[in-house]
């Protein structure tokens, strides 16, 4: 679909056509999956996250402007759903988290396993999966955006509805979590 | 002088200003050197892990799963025009129920309802029953699932909002809270206890919706979601939803339901 294409389809979709919001649909799902399945981690939230973003975007398409870029209007959605979804499983659970160090816990290292089978990546995608399930939902969205989806604080700070400045600490406290956790597989390796 | 964590993290990103300076500096100083090498080891080891493959149908997947709740736009809502359409369409639904009822008491003289009866001697009443049992009636109940539908998405909205402005789920509550209560009178008119009273429940959440804050903060945000899920509201709204459908269905089952009879408990 070019970008005339892609307006018109828009334009019909904004007026209420089902048909044209179903090529948007069908073009955007599978980025939109691989978006909201870095996000949380997990397949059957991604599922949930997919859907619950073209529904919100459905309802919001008045609010996007013809002159921006669909795609990227998108991937906000995706985002806060994702970050929405993480948090009512956190309250769901009552494991409610703070956005702070204090929470950030160095995994035992006890519980390394030998050096032949760190050199599995298995086991390394495992603990590294671990970690990133200890970060906040917004820590963890903030640096999906930036880590895996390369996007800038700027972006990240647009797509959450955060401050340039608060985007940027979600990216750093993700990231010092992150070493603390995964210090153990560092000092194997080294 | 020595970069901090935050400022390493950003030049490993591409991003932060000095770049050119924290590059000579990471040549000269050890420390510095260090900490970076620990933050590029540490991301290095958080690649992209595999996401789970879809195939080229998926789009289409998505879309069979969504087409069916596609909600209404929030331009249809919005505007001159789009204000109280809903509490409109309820009042035009309520008129030509009592319509009916009024047509048919009219055409059958010899039975007589007591104006302040109890709502069991309203349901054992066969005339009410013959009521229920007419189109307007069924017409009615369609109308109040098509009402607890668009109540879910809202409420859904709102359990799924991020924190701010909720100014565009407050105007569309508070449409259909005109609609609420015209649809709750209607059901109590029909002696439908348990629809009743659920959209009381509805009606006291969609006020609370409509008099929250439009920038709410996070804490009044939990506390509004915390009400809803207390009420069970929205397992209450799905059901008696999925029952006036059954019911739509099953002309046989277009009867009355008290609350007392099939309460919706969660």
């Amino acid at each position: 679909m070019d970008a005339t294409e892609t307006a018109a389809v828009l334009a019909r979709a904004r007026q209420g056509d089902s048909d044209a919001f179903r090529a948007l649909v069908e073009q955007h799902s599978r980025s939109v999956f691989r978006l909201a399945f870095r996000m949380t981690g997990n397949e059957q939230d991604a599922e949930d996250v997919v859907q619950d973003s073209f529904l919100r975007a459905y309802r919001q398409l008045g609010r996007f402007e013809s002159r921006a870029n669909f795609g990227t209007w998108l991937y906000r959605i995706v985002s806060n759903c994702s970050v929405d979804l993480m948090r009512a499983k956190q309250s769901r659970h009552d494991m409610s988290r703070k956005d702070s160090l204090d929470d950030a816990v160095e995994l035992p290292a006890v519980n390394v396993p030998g050096p032949e089978r760190m050199a599995q990546s298995a086991e390394i995608e495992a603990r590294v999966q671990d970690a990133l399930r200890e970060l906040s939902p917004l820590e963890r969205a903030a640096f999906t955006l930036r880590h895996y989806e390369g996007r800038s604080i700027d972006e990240i700070s647009r797509a959450l509805g955060l401050g340039t400045s608060a985007a940027k600490h979600s990216v750093f406290r993700a990231v010092k979590k992150l070493r603390l956790a995964l210090a153990p597989l560092r000092r194997q390796e080294s | 002088m020595h970069y901090t964590e935050d400022d390493l993290t950003l030049y490993y990103y591409g991003e932060g200003r000095r770049r050119a300076d924290i590059e000579r500096h990471l040549d000269a100083c050890g420390a510095c050197s260090a900490t970076y090498r620990e933050i590029a080891g540490t991301l290095a080891m958080v690649a992209a892990s595999e996401v789970p493959g879809r195939s080229d149908q998926y789009g289409l997947e998505v879309w069979q799963r969504i087409r069916h709740q596609l909600p209404e736009q929030e331009w249809w809502f919005s505007g001159f025009w789009g204000f109280g359409l809903a509490a409109a369409a309820a009042l035009l639904m309520i008129a030509a129920f009592v319509g009916g009822r009024t047509w048919q008491r009219s055409a059958a003289p010899t039975v007589t309802t007591a104006s302040n009866a109890t709502d069991r001697a309203h349901f054992e009443n066969p005339q009410h029953l013959e009521n229920l049992a007419n189109p307007g009636s069924r017409i009615l109940l369609t109308s109040i699932a098509d009402h607890l539908d668009r109540s879910e998405r809202v409420l859904t909205d709102i359990m799924n909002a991020p924190r701010g402005d909720i100014s565009t789920e407050q105007r569309w509550a508070g449409d259909l809270l005109d609609a609420s209560r015209l649809y709750r009178q209607g059901a109590i008119d029909a002696g439908e206890g348990s629809v009743a009273s659920v959209l009381d429940d509805l009606e006291r959440n969609l006020m609370e919706i409509v008099h929250s804050p439009s920038r709410i903060s996070a804490a009044d945000l939990e506390q509004l979601r915390r009400r809803i899920d207390a009420a069970s509201l929205l397992f209450k709204v799905r059901v008696m939803s999925h029952e006036l459908r059954q019911r739509e269905q099953s002309p046989e089952r277009s009867t009355p339901r008290s609350s007392t009879s099939t309460r919706v408990t969660s």
